[in-house]
C-alpha cells in the first residue's frame, strides 16, 4: 500500500531530528512504493508507513522487524540491484531505491520457506554436521539445496569494477565514538594542543546524547554545547559516517567511510565506542514490535517515527525508565514497566514515571509474547525471582503492539581487544570492562562501564587528558571519576519456556535450548560453543548475542561469566566493501632506457622479476620459434644486439676492494689485472650457488661487477651487511639502474664497433676477457669482451641517459652488416649451445658448485670465503648429482622433453632436465640435466620421461656443444 | 645526446622541446590545461645536471669546494646560485644544479676516487610536483607525515611511494607548494604514469617546464 | 602496521624494511667441528625473548640492529652497527 507524504507513523517535527522534511524521497520495497525523507533510512521510512515485516530470519524464516536499529543485528537485510546485503537500519535512503529483503522465497510477506519454522524440531543446533551425508548419492542434491536456501543476497556478475583510492592520515590522538564520552575526550585532548581525529560510524555525532533524552531537552542542549566546543578547535577533525574498522599494531587504524578506506596512524587511541544494548530472552522475543529500548528512542529522535501505539517496557536499569518517558513524550501509550529487579529503580526516574501515571511491576518478567499477522499483539507478564524462575500461576496478559527491552549492555570493545587490552568481568556492573590497557590505549564511557551522563562526560575528559599528557602535551591532571552506583545490566535476563523460540542470536536463529543441547554434546567451552552453535558467527558477529550466550554457558557450567570468558573480536567491526580494500592496485615495473627502442622493433615482452624484457622481436608472418631461430642465427653468422641492462651492477672501491671480493666470491680477484675481467660465483653460507657474474678491474682500487637480474638487490644488500661486520676499507655503490648495458655479439661485431669508437679493438690491444674504458659513439663507456653466447662480442655499459644514443648508433652502423636485435629466448639458446648455466634454472636452492660443474671457479686455498667451510664438508660426503650436457637421438626428436622433466632409471628418479632446446648449429635437441653421478659419464645413454609419459632416449655429451675450443670468441681482426 | 627516462612517455603528449644542459626538455605539452600547475602539476626535471658521492670523506671533499654541506643526515641546503645539496642518510650526497646552472659539471670533473670518497652515478628520473592539491596526492601515495615536518628544517625523506624507493623534499617556494622527487630512472615511467593518473583525478596533470616554473631564470 | 625506528631515518612503517634474521656470531670456520658448523648454518633459535636482529631500510640502504622482545613484539632500541652504547 502506498502512503501519503505524511506516513501514519511519522511524528510532528522532533528537535534534533535527522530528516529533512523539505526533500521527500520515493523508493520501493518488495515491489511496493513508499516515501521517506532525505536523511532517512529505509527501515525507518517503512516503519513509519506501517510496514512491520522487514525481513525473514536466516534459518526459520520467521518475520522480523526492528531489533537494535543500530547495525547490531541484521533483521532488515536488503538488496538494491547489484548492491548486496545493505543494512536497512543504517543505509542512507536514496531516490530510486528499489529494495528487496534477502533470503526469501516468494517475497518477505509470502516467504514459502517459513514452513521451516514448523520443522524446527528436525533442525536442532548443529544438525547439518550429522545429517545428509547418507546416502552418499543424495549428498549433491542436499548440497545444492542448502546452497540455495542459506544464501544471503544474490550476486550480480555484471556489477561494475570499482576503484576506490585509499589514503593515509596521521593524528596524535584518535577518538573512536562521538557520543558524550568521545566528544569530551576530543575536546580535552584538542584543548591541550593535540592533533585529534574524532570518528563516529553514525551519520551524525552525538551518540546517546541525541537519542536518550529521558523526556526532556537537557541532553540535546549539552550536545549542541559539545558540538560548539569541537568546532572551536581547528586541530580537531570531526568525521561522522566514518567507521574505525580495526586496530592494528602501533595505532594503525582502518577508517572506512562511504567513499574509501583511510589508513590512519595515531600515537594514542581512545575507544569511546559505547555499548551494545542486549535483548532479553523470552518466548517469541523476535516478533516485529519487540525491540530494544534504544531502538525505539533512535526511531523517535532521529527519524520522528512513532515506534508503536501501545508499549510495555521490560527493564532492569535506569535506561528503561528514560525510554518510557521518551515514548510517552512521543505520544505512545506506555505501561506497565516490567522491572526484573525486585527492588526496582532507585533513582529519581522512579518518581517521575509514577508522576506521569505509568504503572511499575517490580520483580516481574515477560514470559512470552504473542503475535498475529506477523506482529506483536500481546505479552504475558509473570512474577519472577530474578534467577530465571517465573511463577506461571497468575499470568497477566497485556494487549500491546510494542515491547521495548532494556535489560543489559555489552561493551563495544572489539578495538580494545585488537589493541591488546585485557577485559575482566565486573560482578557489580555485570559487564566486561577493561582490566588492563596497553600504553597509549584508553577507554571511556559505556565501553569502560560508565553509564550515568555526568560520569560519561568526566570519563571522556579524563581519557583525553591522559592521552594528551602521555604524548607530552601540556594538559592539566585528570580528575578521577566516581564509579556509577547502579548496574546497567541484569545478570540473568533470560526466561526459559518449554515451547522454546526464545531467541539469543537473531542472526542465526539460536534459542536457549540450542545452547543447552550444544553444551550437553560436550561443546561447553566458549570457543567450541561458538563454533558448534554458530552464536556470534552471523553478520552481526555477536554484537547482540555474545553476552547472553556467555551467561548461559556460565550457568550451565556453574561458573562466572568472567571464568567463561569471551571469544576474540577480529577486524573488521562492520563489513567493509571489497572495492574499498582493493583500492587502486599498484604494480611497479622497471624498464631499461631502451624500452621504446624495443617496442618500436616489435618486441614481445616477458617479465623478469619487476623488469620487462624483450622475449623476442616479432617479425610479421613468422612464428615465435622462427624468429628466435633467426635471431640466434644472426648472432652466429653476422651480428646481433641485445639489451642486458637488467643485470645488477655494483661499483666497489677502496684499498680493501680486492680482499673483499675474495671473501664474498669463490674465486681469486686480488690478482686480477687492471683491464681484465673474470667470471665470479657467489655461494651462501651453506655452500649453495646463489649468484654469478663478471668482475672487471678498472683500476687498482676500482672494481665493477655484474650480478644476475633477479639477484641484484639481494646481493647488494648482503654485501653491505658483510662489510658492516668486517669493516674493510671499501665503498660499495649500487649502479644497477644508472648504467644501461647492451651486448653486441657475432663475428661482425668488431666491424660494427670499430666504426664508432677510436678504441683499438685488435686482439693484441684488447684481448678476450679484457675491459676498456673509452668513448663509443661519443658516449663514455665500459666495454668488456665476454663469452656468454660464445661469439666474438662486446658488452658495453653506459650511463642510462645516453643509452638510447648508443643503441641507435650501433643499429645504424650495423645496418650494413644486417644487424639483428635479439631477445632473451635467443640468448638462452645461444648460451645453452655453449653449455653456460643460468643460476636459478640450471641450479636450484640446494645446488653446490661441484654439482653444477663450477669446481674450477672455487679456490679453496683462499683463507676464507663465504660458503668455503660448507663446500669442504659437502665434498667429503661425495657427489649426489652432476649437471651434464645431453643430446637427443634423432629418433627422439618427435617428442622433445621440457625443463623439469625427470630422468628415470629402473622406475626411480635419477635426475631432471634443467634446460633443453633445438639447436640449429648442432642439428639436434641439446640440453643440460642433473644426473646421478654414475650416469654422467660422456656417452652414457639415459631416459627422460616427457609429456604423456613417453620415454625419450638421450645421451651424455661433452660441453660445450658448439665451438669446444672457444675459438669463435677470440677471432682476430 | 642525453635523453630523459621519461622521453618515450612524454612523446605522445606532443611536447615542445628545447635542449637544456644537453637534454631535450618539454617546455610545454600540447594538451595541458592552464590551471593544472596550480592544482597538481607533474613536471620532468631529469635534465638538471646532478652528481652523487658517498663515503667517510665525502662531506669534507664537498666542503673544501665551498659546497654548504648539511651537518645532519636527511637535510638539504640550497646552493648560492640556485640548485641544492642533499645529505641522503649518513654519508651520501646529491648535488643538483639550479635552472641557470651550478657547480655540478665542475665538481664531477674533479671527482676521482680518493680516500673515502666514492662516486655515485646518478641517472635519475627527477620530478617536480606543484599545486594546491599536492598534500592530497602525497597522502594517497606515501605513508610519511609530511604535514608534521618542519618546513623550515629542510628535511629530506628517503621512503617508498606507490612501491618505488624515492627521495622527497619540499621546496619553500614563496607560498607555492613544490615537492621534488627523485627515483631510479628505470622506475621513472611507472612512477610518472601512476602520479599523473592520480593528478588527473585531483584536477591536475602532466605539465611542461614553463608552466611549472614560469619564473625560472634561464 | 608496526613502526620501526631506523637510527638514521627515524620511525617508519615496517613495510619500508627487510628483516635480516637474528644476529648470530659466526664460529671460526677453520676451527669448528662439522657438527657445530652445520648447526650455525642451518639452525636458528626459536626461543622467545629479547633478541638482537638485523634490519635493513630499503629506500636508504641502511643496515641497523634492533633489540626486540619477540614475545611482546616490542622493539626496545635500534642502533647502527659499530655505534652501540655500552
Amino acid at each position: 500500500m502506498s502512503a501519503p507524504s505524511a506516513a501514519p507513523g511519522r511524528l510532528p517535527p522532533v528537535s534534533g531530528e535527522w530528516i529533512d522534511r523539505s526533500r521527500t524521497i520515493d523508493f520501493r520495497f518488495e515491489g511496493v512504493a513508499y516515501q521517506g525523507f532525505a536523511g532517512d533510512v529505509p527501515s525507518a521510512a517503512l516503519w513509519a508507513a506501517g510496514v512491520r515485516t522487514l525481513g525473514r530470519s536466516f534459518k526459520y524464516h520467521r518475520p522480523r522487524g526492528l531489533l537494535s536499529f543500530a547495525n547490531h543485528d541484521v533483521n532488515a537485510l536488503i538488496q538494491w540491484g547489484a548492491r548486496l546485503n545493505l543494512r536497512a537500519d543504517v543505509e542512507p535512503l536514496e531516490p530510486g531505491m528499489d529494495l528487496t529483503a534477502v533470503n526469501t522465497f516468494g517475497g518477505v510477506q509470502g516467504d514459502r520457506a517459513r514452513v521451516l519454522d514448523l520443522l524446527g524440531a528436525f533442525l536442532p543446533v548443529g544438525f547439518y554436521y550429522k545429517a545428509f551425508h547418507r546416502p552418499r548419492a543424495l549428498f549433491p542434491f542436499w548440497e545444492r539445496f542448502f546452497r540455495r536456501v542459506t544464501g544471503l543476497g544474490r550476486l550480480d556478475f555484471r556489477a561494475p569494477r570499482l576503484h576506490t583510492p585509499k589514503r593515509y592520515d596521521f593524528a596524535d590522538v584518535l577518538v573512536v565514538g562521538a557520543g558524550p564520552s568521545g566528544m569530551a575526550a576530543a575536546v580535552a585532548a584538542g584543548r591541550a594542543g593535540a592533533r585529534v581525529v574524532l570518528v563516529d560510524e553514525n551519520a551524525r555525532i552525538g551518540g546517546s546524547l541525541g537519542w536518550q533524552r529521558g523526556g526532556d531537552t537537557a541532553s540535546l542542549e549539552r550536545l549542541r554545547a559539545l558540538e560548539a566546543d569541537l568546532a572551536a578547535l581547528p586541530n580537531v577533525s570531526v568525521r561522522p559516517g566514518t567507521l574505525a574498522a580495526g586496530w592494528y599494531a602501533d595505532h594503525w587504524i582502518a577508517l572506512v567511510d562511504a567513499v574509501r578506506m583511510t589508513k590512519l596512524r595515531a600515537r594514542a587511541t581512545i575507544v569511546a565506542g559505547g555499548a551494545f544494548e542486549q535483548p532479553a530472552v523470552f518466548r517469541n522475543n523476535d516478533l516485529p514490535g519487540v525491540m530494544l529500548a534504544s531502538a525505539a528512542q533512535r526511531l523517535v529522535h532521529r527519524y520522528a517515527v512513532k515506534p508503536m501505539d501501545r508499549a510495555v517496557v521490560l527493564t532492569a536499569n535506569a535506561d528503561g525508565y528514560r525510554a518510557a518517558l521518551d515514548l510517552l513524550a512521543a505520544g505512545v501509550s506506555v505501561g506497565p514497566i516490567v522491572d526484573l529487579r525486585a527492588e526496582g529503580e532507585s533513582s529519581g526516574l522512579s518518581e517521575r514515571v509514577k508522576q506521569v501515571g505509568i504503572q511499575v511491576l517490580r520483580g516481574h518478567c515477560v514470559l512470552e509474547a504473542r503475535g498475529r499477522d506477523g506482529r506483536l499483539c500481546e505479552v504475558t507478564i509473570c512474577p519472577w525471582d530474578g534467577q530465571g524462575n517465573a511463577s506461571t500461576a497468575a499470568p497477566q496478559k497485556v494487549a500491546c503492539d510494542g515491547l521495548v527491552m532494556s535489560t543489559g549492555w555489552a561493551p563495544a570493545a572489539a578495538l580494545l581487544y585488537q589493541a591488546g587490552a585485557k577485559m575482566g568481568f565486573d560482578e557489580r556492573r555485570q559487564q566486561f570492562v577493561p582490566a588492563a590497557l596497553p600504553e597509549g590505549v584508553f577507554a571511556a564511557g559505556r565501553v569502560n562501564g560508565v553509564f550515568t551522563l555526568d560520569n560519561k562526560l568526566a570519563d571522556g575528559e579524563r581519557a583525553g587528558l591522559e592521552a594528551a599528557r602521555l604524548l607530552g602535551f601540556d594538559a592539566p591532571a585528570p580528575r578521577s571519576v566516581a564509579p556509577d552506583l547502579d548496574a546497567a545490566s541484569h545478570p540473568w535476563p533470560i526466561v526459559d519456556h518449554p515451547a522454546g523460540r526464545n531467541f539469543v542470536d537473531f542472526d542465526e536463529d539460536l534459542q536457549v535450548k540450542d545452547f543447552l543441547n550444544a553444551a550437553a554434546e560436550g561443546f561447553d567451552n566458549i570457543e567450541l560453543l561458538k563454533r558448534f552453535s554458530t552464536v556470534g558467527m552471523g553478520p552481526s558477529q555477536g554484537k547482540h548475542s555474545n553476552m547472553n550466550a556467555i551467561r548461559l554457558l556460565a550457568r550451565i557450567r556453574g561458573a562466572s561469566p568472567g571464568e567463561v570468558g569471551t571469544t576474540t573480536a577480529r577486524p573488521f567491526f562492520h563489513p567493509v566493501p571489497l572495492s574499498h580494500l582493493a583500492g587502486r592496485g599498484f604494480s611497479p615495473r622497471r624498464e631499461t632506457p631502451l624500452h621504446s627502442r624495443h617496442a618500436g622493433l616489435g618486441a614481445v615482452w616477458m617479465q623478469a622479476g619487476p623488469w620487462l624484457r624483450p622475449d623476442h622481436y616479432a617479425v610479421p608472418g613468422k612464428r615465435k620459434s622462427e624468429n628466435v631461430r633467426e635471431e640466434a642465427r644472426a648472432v652466429r653468422t653476422g651480428v646481433g644486439l641485445i639489451d642486458v641492462g637488467t643485470l645488477g651492477k655494483i661499483e666497489l672501491y677502496g684499498p680493501d676492494a680486492g680482499a673483499f671480493l675474495e671473501r664474498v666470491y669463490t674465486g681469486k680477484f686480488a690478482n686480477l689485472k687492471v683491464g681484465m675481467t673474470r667470471y665470479a660465483v657467489m655461494l651462501d653460507e651453506s655452500g649453495v650457488v646463489i649468484d654469478d657474474g663478471v668482475v672487471a678491474r678498472l683500476a687498482e682500487q676500482h672494481f665493477y661487477f655484474t650480478t644476475t637480474t633477479t639477484g641484484a638487490a639481494v646481493v647488494y644488500r648482503e654485501l653491505q651487511r658483510w662489510n658492516a661486520q668486517w669493516n674493510l676499507d671499501i665503498g660499495i655503490v649500487n649502479a644497477t639502474g644508472p648504467f644501461a648495458a647492451m651486448n653486441l655479439a657475432g663475428p661482425k661485431s668488431r666491424a660494427v664497433l670499430r666504426a664508432i669508437t677510436s678504441l683499438d679493438l685488435s686482439n693484441e690491444a684488447f684481448p678476450y676477457l679484457g675491459v676498456r674504458q673509452a668513448e663509443v659513439a661519443g658516449v663514455p663507456a665500459r666495454v668488456m669482451r665476454v663469452g656468454f653466447v660464445g661469439e666474438l662480442g662486446y658488452e658495453i655499459h653506459v650511463p642510462a641517459h645516453q643509452a638510447g644514443h648508443l643503441w641507435d648508433a650501433l643499429m645504424q652502423e650495423g645496418a650494413a652488416h644486417d644487424i639483428r636485435p635479439f631477445g632473451v629466448e635467443a640468448q638462452r639458446l645461444l648460451r645453452l649451445e655453449k653449455g653456460h648455466i643460468i643460476i636459478g634454472q640450471d641450479t636450484d636452492g640446494l645446488t653446490h658448485p661441484d654439482e653444477a660443474g663450477l669446481e674450477w671457479a672455487v679456490k679453496m686455498d683462499k683463507p676464507f670465503f663465504v660458503g668455503q667451510r660448507s663446500v669442504d664438508i659437502v665434498r667429503r660426503r661425495g657427489l649426489r648429482q652432476k649437471l651434464a650436457g645431453f643430446r637427443l637421438d634423432a629418433a627422439s626428436a618427435a617428442v622433445a622433453p621440457k625443463e623439469c622433466h625427470l630422468v628415470i632409471r629402473d622406475g626411480r628418479i635419477a635426475g631432471r632436465v634443467t634446460s633443453v632446446a633445438f639447436s640449429e648449429v648442432v642439428g639436434a635437441h641439446v640440453g643440460l640435466a642433473f644426473l646421478d653421478p654414475d650416469l654422467s659419464a660422456e656417452g652414457t645413454p639415459f631416459f627422460i620421461r616427457a609429456d604423456g609419459g613417453t620415454m625419450v632416449q638421450a645421451r651424455v655429451v661433452a660441453l660445450p656443444f658448439y665451438d669446444p675450443a672457444g675459438d669463435r670468441q677470440k677471432i682476430s681482426g | 645526446m642525453r635523453a630523459s627516462p621519461l622521453r618515450h612517455v612524454l612523446a605522445p603528449l606532443h611536447p615542445r622541446l628545447e635542449v637544456l644542459h644537453g637534454m631535450p626538455v618539454a617546455l610545454h605539452l600540447r594538451d595541458e590545461q592552464p590551471g593544472w600547475a596550480g592544482v597538481l602539476g607533474v613536471c620532468d626535471l631529469s635534465f638538471l645536471p646532478r652528481m652523487g658521492l658517498k663515503g667517510p670523506g665525502a662531506a669534507a671533499w664537498l666542503a673544501e669546494r665551498d659546497i654548504p654541506v648539511p651537518a645532519v643526515p636527511n637535510r638539504w641546503e640550497p646552493l648560492p646560485g640556485g640548485g641544492l645539496v642533499a645529505r641522503l642518510a649518513r654519508s651520501e650526497f646529491l648535488v643538483e644544479d639550479g635552472f641557470p646552472g651550478g657547480p655540478v659539471t665542475g665538481l664531477a670533473a674533479q671527482l676521482q676516487v680518493g680516500p673515502g670518497v666514492y662516486p655515485v652515478p646518478r641517472q635519475d628520473c627527477a620530478l617536480a610536483l606543484t599545486g594546491s592539491a599536492l598534500t592530497e596526492l602525497l597522502v594517497q601515495t606515501c605513508n610519511v607525515d609530511f604535514v608534521a615536518q618542519d618546513a623550515a628544517a629542510r628535511v629530506v625523506t628517503l621512503t617508498s611511494m606507490v612501491g618505488v624507493s624515492v627521495t622527497v623534499l619540499r621546496l619553500p617556494a614563496d607560498g607555492r607548494h613544490v615537492v621534488r622527487l627523485w627515483c631510479d630512472g628505470t622506475m621513472g615511467p611507472y612512477l610518472w604514469e601512476t602520479l599523473t593518473g592520480i593528478a588527473g583525478e585531483l584536477g591536475g596533470g602532466p605539465v611542461g617546464l614553463d608552466s611549472a616554473f614560469p619564473d625560472r631564470s634561464a | 602496521m608496526k613502526i620501526l625506528t631506523c637510527p638514521v631515518n627515524g620511525p617508519r612503517p615496517v613495510s619500508e624494511f627487510v628483516y635480516g634474521g637474528e644476529v648470530r656470531p659466526m664460529p671460526d670456520p677453520a676451527n669448528t667441528s662439522d657438527f657445530d658448523w652445520a648447526d650455525y648454518v642451518f639452525n636458528r633459535s626459536g626461543i622467545p625473548g629479547v633478541k638482537v636482529e638485523w634490519w635493513y631500510h630499503l629506500a636508504s640502504g641502511t643496515w641497523f640492529l634492533a633489540e626486540r622482545d619477540t614475545v611482546a613484539d616490542r622493539v626496545l632500541r635500534t642502533w647502527l652497527p659499530g655505534e652501540e652504547h655500552p
